[in-house]
This record gives C-alpha cells, structure tokens and sequence, in this order.
C-alpha cells in the first residue's frame, strides 16, 4: 500500500501504532534530555519574569523606558503580538475544523495549547502595564458602592471583555478536544496517579456512539464561535489605536490589517513548532512534509494579504492628503525609528518570497527558518505601530523618542519563559498530538484506497 | 564609631554615637537592653522620630505634624488661608508680594496688586521664593569651622573682634555686602562707619548691578539708574540689551512693553533688537539683527550718525546691518519722541555712551526714559570686589565679615578669591546657606529668609516695602540686621531695627503708617523721583577689535546668578528657547557648529587667558557668528542636596576686567554630555500651530464648524475658557513656576527629564521658523485645552477623566488605574504621569510648601491642568456666601495671575462681556488644531508680523 498524492499521512502505520506512540509520549517520554534542557532555559526565563514583576510592582511602570507622549509602548506592543501568535491555534483548530480540512489534525492539539499559553501572555501584560495594576478590577462592572461602573465608549473597556472572552473560549475548546485523547491515555496508563488524574479529566469518557454524537455537536458548535472570536477579538485590539484620532493609527483599514497580521504570525509560530516537536518526538510519520508544505501555503498567502495592508496603509496617507498622517509616515519610513519600519517589511516579506518554491515549503529547516523572521518582522511591526504614531504626534513640541530599558526587555523575554514553562509541561504530560483525529484521518484515507 | 559625626546620614550613623546612645537608654530604657538585631529593628521603626530629634540645633522644624489649638485663635480658621504683604529681594531690590499662608505656613507668593512695580504679576524667582524657605539645605544654626555654636559664642566672638577693631578704628576689617536697597541696612551701615572709620566696604554683585551703575558713570558723569518708560514708547532699539528677559527689572519691563504693545488695535510698540545670544528680546522683537557683541559700539554709532548726533560716523557695516539700521532710524524718526535707544549692559561703556547722546538727540530723557539716583546702595562708598582681593593678597585684611554673598562661587575666575581668603584670619560668612564661602569661613552665620525677616528693601523703581515675616523662624537663625547690630554689641529684636529706620520717615504718624506700610505692602510715594538730565559724557575713541571669538557670558534664566541653584521648581523649570532644564550650556551659533561638526551636548572646551572649562555645547538658532555664549549660575559645590554638581561653573573663566564680554578659544572634545531638555524638536514642520497676522490682513480666516457624532455637553451657568494672546508671550516662564507652585507639580530631577517624564502642566512650546542662522522665534504656552470633544474622556475605561458641567475636563486621581490612554489619545500631549513615585523626590524634599487644597498625586496616576479647579471652588462657595453670581475676574488662574504681559485671560464663555468671550470674538482668535474637531475651550490668539516681511516696502 502507498500512499497517494491526495493523503496527508502515510497509510501504511497501523492505529494503534499511533495510539501507542502519541499517547507513549506522556508515558514513556522520549526526548527527556532535551526537554530538560528547553525546560531550564524556560524556567530561567520565568524566573527573570518574576523578578521583573516583582521590581515592576514595587518601583511602577517608570521602570520602562515609557515617557509622554510613548505613554504606551512594549507592554501594549507584547501583548498585541503575543494575542496574535495565539489566533492562529484557533484558526487552524477551529475554521480548518468547520471547512473540513482533515490535515489540521495532526496540528491542532499544540496549536490549541500554544493559543493558550500565548493568550495568558497576552492577558497578563494589560495587567503589568497599569499604573496601579491593584485597581485591575474596575475594569469590570461589580456592584461598587459608589455606583461607579466601567466606561463602555473605551476601547479599553471592549479589550477586557475580548480577551477574557477569547481565553475562555480556547480554554474550553482545547479541553473539549482534548477528552477522547485524555480518556485514551487514561485507559493505556499503567500506575494509579496517572489513572486517576487523566480519569477525572476525561469526566468519565466511554467512547460511546452517545458520547461521540454530543461530543461532536459540542466541539463544532464551540469552533463556529470560536472562528468569529478571532476576528472580533483582534479588530478589536486594534481599535485600542484606530479609535484615537492620532496620525498612523486613525484608520479604518486597522481591523482587518491586524486580524491578518495576527493569523500571519501566529502561523508562523506554529509551523515553529510544528518543525521542532517533529524532530523532538521522532513524529516524521504524523506530521508530515505535506504539512509543511500546506503550512508554507497558509504563511505566504496571510503574509501576502498582511503587505497588501502594508501597501494601503501608505495609498490612503498619499490618497488622503492629511499633513499629520503625511508627516507620520515619514517619520515612520525615515526618521529615527525607520530601521522598526524597513526591518518589519524585510523580515516579514522578503524571506517569505522563498515561500513560492515547493522544495522550500517541504524543507523543515527552511520553514522554520523564514517563520523566525516573521514572528520578528511582526514583533518589529507591532513596536512599529505604537512608538512611531507617539513618539511624533500633532504638536511639534511634544516630539520626543522612546528607549526600552532592562526592565522593559526583561519582562519581554520573561514572558517567553511564561509562554514556554507551561507549554513543555503539556508537551510533557498530555498527548502532543490529537489521537483521536489522526486515526480518524488515518483512517479516512485507508478507506479511501480500500475503498 | 567612636567620635560623633557632626552630619550624619543615616540613622545607623548617628546611632553610633554615644551620647545619642544614652539618650536612647533615658527615652527609652527597654531598648537598650534590645539585642543588637532588635535593636537595629526598633531604629528603622523609629527612623522617622529620631530624623527630627536629631537636627540639631533648630528650635522648631517645619516637618512635624500639626496639633490642633487648645484656644482657637478668632481669626485663624484652618484651611483657610490668610495673606500678607512682604517682599522677597533678587539682587538687593523687593519683589513685593502677596504671600498665602495656611495656618501659619506659607505656600504660594504672588506679586502684590496694586504696588507699581509688580501690579499683582510675578516672575520665576518670586514664584519660587517660598520654596526656598523650606529648603532643609539652609544653614540652621551658626557654625565655627563646621562645629554648631550658639549665638552667644557668636556674641562672644563678635565683642572679641570689636576690641581689635575699636584700636585702629577697623583698619584691617572689611565689610563684603551683596547689592542691597534696604533703608535699615543702610542706617547700620553707616553707624558701622561711624564706628569703625577705617574699615572699608565692598560690595560683589555677581549679575550686573555693578557694570550697570559704571556704564550710567561713563554716559552721564555720575551714578545713575536708568528706567525705561516702555508704555510710553512706540519704537525701542536695543543694542543686545535683553530687558524682557529674567532679572529684577524683567516684571516690570514686561508689564509695560505689554501695556505698549495694545495701546492701539495694531501693535503699539516696535522692538529693534540688535543681540548676540537670543534672549526673550530678540524673540519678540520685530527686527532682530544678529550681531556679534564687539559689533555693538560700531552699530550704535552708525545709527548715531544716521540720527544726526554730532561726532557720529559710520563705520564699515556689512548690507544686513546697514539694512536694520535703516529701518530702526527710519522707525525713531516717525516715533516722534516716542523711541528709546537701550544699551546692555555687557556692551561697554562706549555703547552706553553713544546710547545716552542720541536719547538726548531724539528727546527721550524725560519721556521714554527716566533717570534717577541708584536705587540700590543709598549713600554707601564702595570699593569693588577687586581692590579687596588685592589686599587680602597683601595680607591687609584680619576680618572680613561677608554678609549675604558668595564670593568664592561669584568671584570671577581671574580673582582667585580662595587663595585671598585663606589669608585672612578671621573670616565670618553671614548667608542662607552654608555655601561655597560659608564651608571656607571661620564662621557662618544663619541667615533668617525674607519671609522670616523683619527689613525692608525697594523695588527696582524705588518704592520701599516692609519685608514681615510671614512665618516663625524654624532654624536657629537671625537676620542680617540683628547681626549687624551684634557687631555693634547689641541684641536686638528684628523688628526693632526696621522700626528704628522708619520712625525717622514717619515722624509723628508711625504707628498709623507703620500699620498701612505693612497691609498696603509698600510705602506709598517712595518711588525714586526723577532727576534732571546731566550732561553727558565724553566720548573716547572705539577700542580696536581682538581676534579670537566672543565670549559673551550670560545669568542663569532659572538659578539667576547661583543662588537659586538648591531649587528644585528652577533647576527643573524649562529655560526659555533651549528648553533645558538641570544644567547649563555653551551656546554655539549654527554656523561655527556646522564648521567644527558639533552637535548639541557634545563636550567643549572654552579657555580664557589659561583658564579652561568644559560644557555641553548647544546650537542656538541665531545666535550671532563668532560668538560663544555661556551660563552662570551652574556647577556648585555646596549649593546644597538638589544644587550640587549640576552643570558647569563660568565662573571659573570669568575675566574680572571684562565679566560680560571677553575673547577667548574653544575646542571640540570627544565626548558627549546627555542634556534634559523638554523639548526636542524646534520647527513646525509647516503647520500653523502659531498662526499670525499682519497690519495688512488683521483677521484670520473664519473656521470652518467641525461636525461631531457627539451631542453637546449641557453647559452649566459658568462654561470656563481661557485665551493665550501668543503676540504677548515673551516665554519667561512666569506661569509655569506658578503652575508649579499652585498645584504641587513634582519636581522629578535630571534622569527623568531626559527621560521625557518632567510634570509641568503648562509647556511654552517654543518654534523658530526660517533660517536656522536667522529664524523667526515663537512662544505658545500649551496647558490642557480643556476639549468639549475629549479624546481623552472617551479612551478612559473607568471613568477617570470626566467632563464637568462648567467644562471642565476633569481628572479624578483616585480613580486613575494608570492606563495612560488618556495621554496616548491627547492630541495635545498635555497629561503627565507619575511613573514613579514623585511625592518625596532627592531633589525636593520639602512638603509643608504644598497647597493643601491640591491632592499630591501618588504613584501610577494620570495628572494634568485642571483650570486651578481648586480657585474656581472657592471662587463659588464665596459667590454663593454673598448669594451671588460669579463675576468676571472671580476666578484667577494661577498662570493667568502670574502672567506679566496678561498673555492668559481665563474666565467665563456663557458671559459675552467677559474678557474671555470678547477675546474669542476677536479677529485674531484660532483654535490650536482646530480640524480634530475636538472644541477647545483654551485657545489662542495669533501673534502680529510687524516684522521685515510683513512690510509693504520689502526687497
């Protein structure tokens, strides 16, 4: 039996070969050297967070390099990037999911738990970046006594509710996928304590045609609104600039720039680690050079979309005709932070041409490679974004600059280790990989050759 | 430690000693049986009680927590504030003002309404006077040779002293005094030299008095105090001298040019200002010509001989200069004994000279320009600081008792005062501070501050005012009358001396004058009266001009002459045009920069016959070629905790012969100093934030409504506005310090104005246009613009920032969450944050200067103009006593109060007579960024071009 040029996965491994190696993954870890090794350097990195934090909170946002008029700056920038490197969990689970794209299965479980882990990133840094972050809860409308609810016209106010939307939402759609996997492992776990803890997860999973039928409508009802979550949620981040009237964020075309851009890294991300829990986990068999390829597709096409909101953004300044917004962009493509502006359109764009070339969307190290420079060309953006519209807006004699500090570059890859420590733990403790749906897929295509 | 430290600087340190040790067993006779960790606990705990017992020697401080009274006093209500006429002085003369005390504590000066020389305005010196009597840095008990002593060792030392003195009727004991006008000093002074006739008096002035005074001897023949009677002028040329700028006169002066400058619906008065480092003069001047200092005498006598003066002739002039000359000769002709010609006071006396002939010619004297005997140093015959070094150097001196001066800091460099006075054998520092000269003094003795002083002194017109404590001494301290009059061997009480002095002018109604000097706040007809012109001098020939570049040295805009340099709200108050704050710089001209590739805070090297110095260097738009200007005022020793080290000192290369102008090299060095300045970025880049018009076009074009999705805020009875005439602004910085002052602004110290966070809520934005050699200058104060449509209020998400019913955009600090999108969404810029905690920063310790009706914002809170709220507040609950509306005029911004030009005019916009509504009609009236639709309430009016290229005839 080959496989033909339509599957996804070799058919030629049988389903309880994958059961055993996926769910083998948490019980007989494989690569324990180098997770020890990714987990020191993820828990030096948190530990450089917690220190930051706690110098954060005791001396107060002036220990960021932020000023006035850059009032907002590598706190808001973070936490619009790391929210976009989470939307692409949840565009490759659940929109793949509802058009059907079986591919997604061998993804979709890490992507999930990326999403995750990269909106608790996300979620923390609105939080660090108040000035009296032990006031956090009047953002939400409690009855307070003197009758004081939050101010809805803020876009600030829209944020809150996003993102604890948005986190909600992914918490639930990654454990609902995940319980036919948790009851797998359950099953196939040979000592007490792993018994019991994957038992209570999997709330009591038989597998049942019952259960499949209502676990089904659940998981596809949870990804129809997740899908349009993403889209809210990130236009709405990006009203937190377009609502202002400042020259470079007053404009209508933000929404969907930043949605796109969000998928555009967050992709990029994923292919990440698509590419390294591969070579970590020896999963050749299950994800696929045609996954890469696929993913090589979906980078290109969000990065293609991403640069034509490049090229609009400057046709509406020049089209417009406003001085200030004249003024903005350039400053922005030749003042002092035109090396933010020139290396987000190299990083983003120029690697990503490579893209065109099958052999280069199929080679792992080549994938991996062009999605670094886009997750830094879109960090490189998103500091873009927010310090050239501040550090020069209306008044001339308000200009001034902006230089991030330690503590503001602390915090930053701090938050990688945040990002990181709870990551390898999952990789480390559930199953990396969606059992279920791969033999599914499997499957699938066997079917489809036996057939 | 064994020996106990005289200045500790920790608790831990002064623990240590132990005789603190035993005090501790009596107070507290459990901890001395602590173990050593308890006890280390049980200090930190205590820190704060022993940090006040331990300043030794003051009877009271101003730091301890207020007790309610037993017997409430009838008239003083707490919270209440009550307020009192006195003067501070700045050089010797009064700066009247009206002081506002809560309970007993004073807190904000302004100038005294009604005196003629301040009608109510201030400057940046007045505004931070108050501050200075706080300063725990202040000398607080005197010293011998740093040890505290009591004043009846003082007392001792001084009868000691007089035994040596009364033998040879004071031969080698000499007075050094600073400037001074007061009545009471003058009486001491001469029973001082009816006492010890031998001894001489010198006095050290280090900002000018001195030069001003010999360019009046060389014009006129005599001492001389010249008074520009600027409301009476329609054209002023001025050869680089900068009388609207900081100084003593600048109040005045600015008032009247203000007063000129509206007599009519045009301008009504013209400035031709010929300088070499712009100063506020130039920037508003009509026409400006940028020349180098050693220009000036040539200058002068080309305009002398284009108006016919005899003995005039023109020299070489280059076609700008010929160019200028032209317009400013043909502008004093049609002025018709309207027009002065001002000769500064670093010119020389040549310039002064040629100055005084053609005011006769044009027939200013008497007119535009009065003259009077010198206001300061009544009858005193001095000798100058240089004849006294000369025999200190010849070991002539025994005494030097040096009252309120700092010679070892002003001394211009040539001098080497230091090395003079280590040979004087006993040398006795009487002053605020214990200063550069007080640290090498035998003795220091304390100075109380003017608003702990009984004296008195005169305004730069002449008029005296009674300076009365406001406020009990809280240091061991005494005035300088009182110890003047131990010299003499008596212990007087401070009040009694003054009274001495004005029981003589009161005559037989003392007691009912005395009570109305005191409330009125000045002596009503004291002014200096006019005297006859004298004939004026002779002319000698123009001295020939030395290569080398001129070095034109220049007072500290903020720290005047040093003395202000423990100040915080002046070392962070924006300099005007280079917006510097927390040091000095070498003015550079753009040119000379281009030339040698330097850059602004690159370091120099300035050398003046041997004696170097370093400085950043800073390129100043129009600064006149050839010329290099630096600052004074900066780089103390012993200024104090805020002061210290901040800068370079010009001293140290101050030429004695020639301290205002002088020639000398400098070179570029290769490294860089990091400069606090507030703002980075001088053009306008095309815009029209000022906006401007002309005898020809008198109006702006009408605006055009903006639309909103917005329906308009319901406006209560009173909607608050406020209007800045940008053609007054002359940029001194009045209405910042008062800001300042009013609301508690934090003062947050040199790293964080570099890092962009300095608090001030009003900013002078300052713009040039043109050429960078020759740019027109542009002052805009920006406070908050008080928007209808706030983008500020929309961003908040918890309701912080609000919009009140009179207007008002209100910021309610304790429910501020710190998100700062208030600030990202100004247009304006205008919010500040507290980044960190500003409330009790190094550099201004001192809380019991706070208004009390203004909330001292803590760390993590947006902050910003708030239209002095707390004014309009009790403003209504007095209106509301009387069951009245609100008049025009009720309600007094603290920047508006301040403004010596009236450049700010607040009030109500609902009423269409109040100033405000009329000057919102008027055709110069524009709103700054008036397409974002967000509907000002401050707005502007557009300054007037009555510059070369608004004229008809340009070429």
């Amino acid at each position: 039996m080959t496989a033909s040029a339509t599957d996804i996965l070799p058919t030629d491994q049988s389903i309880g070969d994958v059961s055993r190696q996926l769910t083998g993954i948490p019980l007989h870890f494989p690569a324990r050297r180098q997770w020890w090794i990714a987990m020191a350097v993820a828990v030096a990195l948190l530990m450089l967070f917690i220190v930051s934090v706690i110098e954060l909170f005791t001396r107060g946002v002036g220990i960021w390099g932020l000023n006035v008029p850059v009032t907002w700056a590598f706190a808001i920038h973070n936490y619009v990037w790391w929210l976009g490197i989470g939307h692409a969990g949840t565009l490759i689970s659940a929109l793949l999911l509802l058009t059907g794209s079986e591919w997604r299965n061998s993804l979709n479980r890490f992507a999930e738990t990326m999403t995750l882990f990269a909106v608790v990133c996300a979620g923390i840094y609105p939080v660090l970046h108040l000035g009296r972050p032990w006031y956090l809860y009047w953002m939400f409308p409690y009855p307070a006594t003197m009758g004081v609810w939050p101010q809805f016209r803020s876009p600030l106010e829209w944020d809150i509710w996003a993102v604890l939307t948005y986190l909600s939402v992914s918490v639930l759609f990654w454990y609902t996928g995940l319980i036919p996997d948790l009851a797998n492992a359950r099953d196939r776990a040979t000592r007490r304590g792993w018994q019991v803890f994957l038992g209570i997860l999997a709330l009591g999973w038989r597998g049942s045609t019952i259960h499949w039928h209502r676990w089904s409508r659940t998981y596809r009802i949870m990804a129809a609104i997740a899908v349009p979550l993403v889209v809210s949620v990130h236009s709405e981040i990006s009203l937190l600039f377009a609502a202002s009237q400042l020259p470079g964020w007053h404009s209508t075309l933000f929404p969907p720039y930043f949605v796109l851009g969000a998928a555009f890294s967050g992709f990029a991300v994923v292919s990440v680690i698509a590419v390294a829990l591969r070579a970590m986990f020896g999963l050749e068999n299950l994800v696929t050079r045609k996954h890469f390829d696929v993913l090589g597709k979906v980078l290109l096409a969000t990065g293609l979309m991403t640069g034509y909101g490049y090229v609009f953004e400057v046709v509406d300044v020049l089209y417009g005709g406003n001085p200030h917004d004249l003024q903005t962009l350039l400053d922005r493509t030749t003042g002092a932070y035109a090396w933010l502006y020139w290396g987000a359109v190299v990083f983003n764009f120029v690697p990503l041409q490579l893209l065109w070339w099958r052999a280069v969307r199929r080679t792992g190290w080549a994938l991996l490679l062009v999605s670094v420079s886009v997750i830094i060309g879109m960090w490189l953006e998103r500091y873009m974004i927010l310090v050239t519209t501040l550090y020069r807006d209306f008044l001339v004699s308000s200009w001034s600059h902006y230089t991030p500090t330690f503590w503001d570059w602390s915090t930053y890859f701090g938050t990688i280790g945040l990002f990181l420590v709870p990551f390898l733990l999952a990789i480390r403790f559930i199953p990396v990989i969606s059992i279920f749906e791969t033999e599914k897929t499997l499957l699938d295509e066997r079917e489809a050759h036996d057939g | 430690m064994t020996t106990s430290p005289r200045q500790w600087t920790s608790i831990e340190e002064l623990a240590g000693d132990a005789a603190f040790a035993e005090r501790i067993a009596a107070e507290f006779p459990v901890a001395a049986t602590f173990p050593p960790t308890a006890r280390r606990d049980f200090l930190k705990i205590m820190a704060a009680s022993f940090a006040l017992a331990g300043l030794t020697g003051c009877e009271k401080s101003p730091f301890v927590a207020g007790i309610p009274y037993v017997d409430q006093p009838e008239a003083a209500l707490p919270g209440v504030p009550r307020y009192y006429a006195t003067a501070v002085t700045l050089n010797g003369y009064a700066q009247p003002v009206l002081a506002t005390t809560y309970d007993g504590r004073p807190t904000k000066l302004d100038g005294l309404p009604g005196h003629p020389a301040t009608l109510g305005r201030s400057d940046v010196f007045m505004q931070a006077a108050v501050l200075q009597l706080y300063d725990p840095d202040r000398a607080q008990s005197p010293t011998r040779a740093g040890a505290p002593v009591t004043w009846t060792d003082v007392g001792a030392m001084f009868s000691a002293q007089r035994q040596d003195w009364q033998k040879d009727g004071g031969k080698r004991l000499r007075l050094l005094l600073s400037q001074t006008t007061s009545p009471t000093l003058a009486r001491q002074i001469k029973e001082f030299q009816s006492q010890f006739p031998a001894a001489q008096l010198h006095v050290h002035d280090a900002s000018g008095e001195r030069e001003r005074i010999a360019n009046a001897i060389a014009a006129y023949g005599e001492p001389l105090d010249l008074h520009y009677q600027l409301d009476a002028c329609s054209v002023v040329v001025s050869f680089d001298d900068d009388f609207l700028g900081p100084g003593p006169r600048q109040l005045l002066h600015a008032i009247e040019w203000a007063q000129a400058r509206r007599r009519t619906d045009v301008p009504g008065i013209h400035l031709y200002c010929a300088d070499s480092i712009p100063g506020a003069t130039g920037a508003v001047a009509s026409h400006r010509l940028r020349a180098a200092p050693s220009r000036m005498s040539h200058l002068i006598e080309a305009l002398a001989a284009r108006l016919g003066v005899a003995g005039a002739s023109a020299a070489d002039l280059s076609e700008q200069e010929r160019h200028w000359l032209a317009r400013a000769g043909a502008a004093i002709d049609g002025a018709k004994g309207g027009a002065l010609v001002t000769a500064g006071l670093g010119t020389g006396s040549q310039t002064a000279r040629w100055a005084a002939r053609i005011n006769d010619a044009i027939g200013a004297s008497g007119q535009t320009l009065k003259l009077t005997p010198p206001v300061a140093n009544p009858g005193i015959d001095v000798a100058s600081l240089g004849e006294l070094v000369t025999d200190m150097d010849n070991g002539q001196v025994d005494t030097l008792v040096i009252l309120d001066a700092n010679p070892v800091y002003t001394a211009p460099g040539s001098l080497d005062f230091v090395n003079a006075l280590s040979k004087v054998k006993t040398s006795i520092h009487i002053g605020l501070y214990r200063d550069e000269t007080g640290h090498r003094c035998n003795w220091q003795l304390p100075l109380t501050h003017d608003l702990e002083s009984w004296s008195d002194a005169r305004a730069v017109d002449g008029t005296a005012t009674i300076i009365q404590p406001v406020i009990t001494s809280f240091y061991d301290v005494r005035s300088r009358h009182q110890i003047l009059a131990m010299m003499f061997g008596r212990d007087e009480e401070a009040d009694a001396l003054v009274k001495e002095t004005w029981r003589n002018a009161f005559g037989d109604s003392f007691d009912a004058q005395w009570k109305k000097a005191l409330r009125d706040g000045f002596v009503a007809g004291s002014t200096a009266q006019a005297q006859a012109k004298p004939a004026s001098g002779w002319t000698e020939p123009a001295p020939s001009d030395v290569d080398g570049l001129d070095i034109v040295f220049r007072l500290d805009p903020t720290v005047w002459d040093g003395r202000y340099a423990n100040l915080g709200w002046l070392q962070e108050l924006p300099k005007p045009l280079t917006t510097l704050t927390w040091g000095n710089v070498i003015a550079v001209p753009p040119a000379w920069a281009r030339d040698f590739a330097v850059e602004n805070g690159d370091l120099l090297e300035v050398d003046i016959d041997g004696r170097k110095v370093l400085g950043p260097a800073w390129i100043m738009p129009g600064q006149a070629d050839n010329t290099i200007g630096l600052w004074l005022g900066h780089g103390r020793e012993n200024a104090g905790r805020v002061g210290n080290g901040v800068g370079y000192n010009a001293y140290a290369v101050r030429p004695a012969a020639t301290p205002w102008t002088t020639k000398g090299s400098v070179r570029k060095l290769d490294s860089r100093e990091a400069l606090a300045i507030t703002q980075m970025h001088h053009r306008m880049e095309g815009f029209d934030f000022v906006r401007e018009v002309s005898a020809a076009s008198p109006s702006l074009p009408a605006p055009s409504p903006q639309p909103s999705l917005y329906p308009p805020y319901p406006s209560a009875k009173n909607a608050w506005g406020m209007v800045i005439d940008i053609d007054s602004c002359i940029g001194c910085n009045a209405c910042v310090a008062a800001c300042t002052a009013e609301n508690n602004v934090a003062v947050v110290g040199k790293a964080q104005v570099e890092m962009g966070r300095e608090m001030h809520w009003l900013r002078i934005a300052r713009y040039y246009t043109g050429d960078v050699e020759n740019p027109r200058s542009y002052f805009q104060p920006v406070p908050c613009m008080q928007c209808e449509d706030a983008p500020c209020e929309m961003g908040c998400p918890v309701h912080a920032t609000v919009h009140s019913p009179e207007g008002i955009n209100q910021m309610v600090y304790n429910r501020c969450i710190g998100t700062r999108t208030c600030s990202s969404y100004c247009p304006y810029k205008v919010r500040r944050f507290n980044y960190l905690d500003y409330r009790n920063t190094p550099e201004a310790p001192v809380e019991p200067v706070h208004n009390p009706d203004v909330t001292v914002r803590s760390r993590g809170v947006m902050e910003k103009c708030t239209y002095c709220t707390q004014r309009i507040q009790a403003a209504h609950v007095a209106a509301d006593k009387d069951n009245r509306d609100l008049h025009d005029g009720d309600v007094v911004t603290a920047c508006q109060a301040a403004c010596p030009t009236r450049a700010i005019v607040f009030g109500d916009i609902n009423d269409p007579n109040s100033e405000v509504s009329k000057l919102r009609r008027s055709g110069r009236h524009y709103v700054l960024l008036d397409e974002l639709g967000t509907r000002p309430r401050t707005t502007y009016l557009a300054k007037w071009n009555d510059g070369p290229d608004s004229e008809d005839d340009r070429t």
